[in-house]
């Protein structure tokens, strides 16, 4: 297996996940009725998937390899731009969501820009290189509508009545 | 010659959304599960997923394996029987803290030392979330954030995994929902282990307990090369367990129990048994 063709299968899995978390986490806020953090996760699984078919057009030509789950060989529990799902609240708000997303692209671009020094595989570098290139330019867009949304109340997680499963 | 399926994940999931709390680490189990099952070349009509009552036990709804939602506590000896009457099935048994072993204590004992061949996952998130937060059996004495236990419960909680390696489990392993690949290799393992496999899986209660958000930094790997073979060793090994281990844990060698299938008497001859 060359180091390419699993770099880049580890770059398919990063977005893929990523994308399949948001989706999950936008599922989750349309229950709990939290519309606009629903629209903001979908509009993030949009960009992630957006970002996938990126990938896989650079992958075209090469046979990736198929791993198991626990074989990619991350630096995190989980795909670097997977959002961890105990980090989020059914009563959070676009603040939340706007630093997650960027905490998430902040991992995705830490991710390529390590395999960037350390890779062995000239190609794998330049690759790494790129990648991190565009998360850098994802991180800056966050930082940037970061600075748009308003801090919430200390007590924004404050519910007298809180959720029950109801069928 | 074994015929790759080649099924993905999502082969495996309902079209029927969640309705756990945003943030439950459920979610990521259930992502694990399916990444599991995907895993393991059986087609979705080859396996049964069967639970119990509470947040976890909606499991089987968000997949298309078979599925059985059962009663409080009876979720094991549900699935047991399915496993005796149809052993070509991969039988998964899923559910809380609570269910499994307050409501279900008394089944979770005996299917340990049965050794039934199944796979038994408990999300422990150490509190009833369902009910709106009460204390589990798994709760620590000084959590005092329910009405119920204002002082807390001051009882000492209950031990998932020495519990289930006294009563006599075959596979024992500790996951963290916020790992969900590294839970999705344990239940591939615990399926693939002949006889009773038990996996704890450390899932937060974001709604009820927030605190729990920290397990992420908390959990660390077994420091163990290979899994303990032995009772003897498992139980040294768990003497200075913190809660926190995750991996697997004990992988023994008992027989899996099944009674003899073939039919040593027609219902007429029963029935004539029963008439003298």
């Amino acid at each position: 297996m060359s180091e390419v063709a699993l770099f880049l299968a580890h770059a398919v899995a990063l977005e893929a996940e990523a994308a399949e978390r948001y989706d999950e986490l936008a599922d989750a806020m349309e229950v709990h009725n939290n519309r606009h953090v629903a629209a903001m996760f979908r509009k993030q699984a949009h960009y992630s998937r957006l970002h996938l078919a990126e990938v896989m057009e650079t992958a075209k030509d090469i046979a990736l390899p198929k791993l198991k789950p626990w074989d990619y060989q991350w630096r995190t529990p989980e795909g670097p731009e997977s959002a961890p799902v105990e980090r989020t609240h059914y009563l959070m708000t676009p603040y939340h969501c706007v630093h997650m997303a960027l905490q998430n692209e902040r991992r995705g671009h830490q991710y390529y820009a390590d395999m960037a020094r350390t890779a062995t595989d000239p190609e794998v570098r330049r690759l790494a290189d790129e990648f991190a290139a565009e998360e850098a330019g994802h991180v800056a867009l966050l930082e940037q509508m970061a600075l748009s949304v308003k801090e919430p109340e200390p007590d924004w997680d404050q519910d007298l009545d809180p959720p029950v499963v109801s069928d | 010659m074994t015929v790759q399926l080649d099924l993905s994940a999502q082969d495996f999931k309902s079209d029927v959304k969640p309705i756990w709390c945003p943030g439950c680490g459920d979610y990521a189990v259930l992502s694990a599960l399916t990444r599991a099952l995907a895993e393991l070349n059986r087609r979705p009509e080859e396996i049964a997923l069967i639970s119990g009552i509470g947040c976890s036990s909606r499991i089987p709804a968000y997949t298309n394996v078979y599925g059985f939602h059962g009663v409080h506590g009876r979720a094991l000896p549900i699935a047991a029987g399915v496993k005796l009457a149809r052993p070509d099935l991969t039988v998964i048994v899923a559910g809380g803290d609570g269910d499994g072993l307050s409501i279900g204590g008394n089944h979770f004992l005996h299917a340990c030392r049965r050794n039934v061949d199944m796979t038994y996952l408990v999300m422990d998130n150490e509190v009833y979330g369902m009910t709106k937060g009460q204390a589990s059996p798994t709760t620590s004495p000084d959590w005092c954030n329910s009405k119920l236990t204002p002082e807390g419960t001051g009882i000492a909680p209950v031990e998932p995994v020495r519990l289930a390696l006294a009563a006599g489990a075959n596979f024992i392993a500790r996951g963290f929902a916020g790992n969900s690949a590294e839970v999705a290799r344990l239940i591939v393992e615990g399926v693939n282990h002949p006889g009773f496999s038990f996996i704890q899986i450390l899932s937060p209660c974001v709604t009820y307990r927030p605190e729990e958000r920290d397990w992420r930094q908390m959990v660390h790997p077994t420091d163990q090369q290979t899994p303990s073979q032995t009772v003897a060793e498992a139980m040294r090994h768990l003497a200075d367990d913190d809660g926190f281990t995750t991996g697997i844990l004990f992988a023994g060698s008992r027989r899996p129990f099944m009674p003899d299938r073939a039919t040593k008497a027609s219902i007429a001859d029963i029935e004539r048994k029963f008439a003298s």
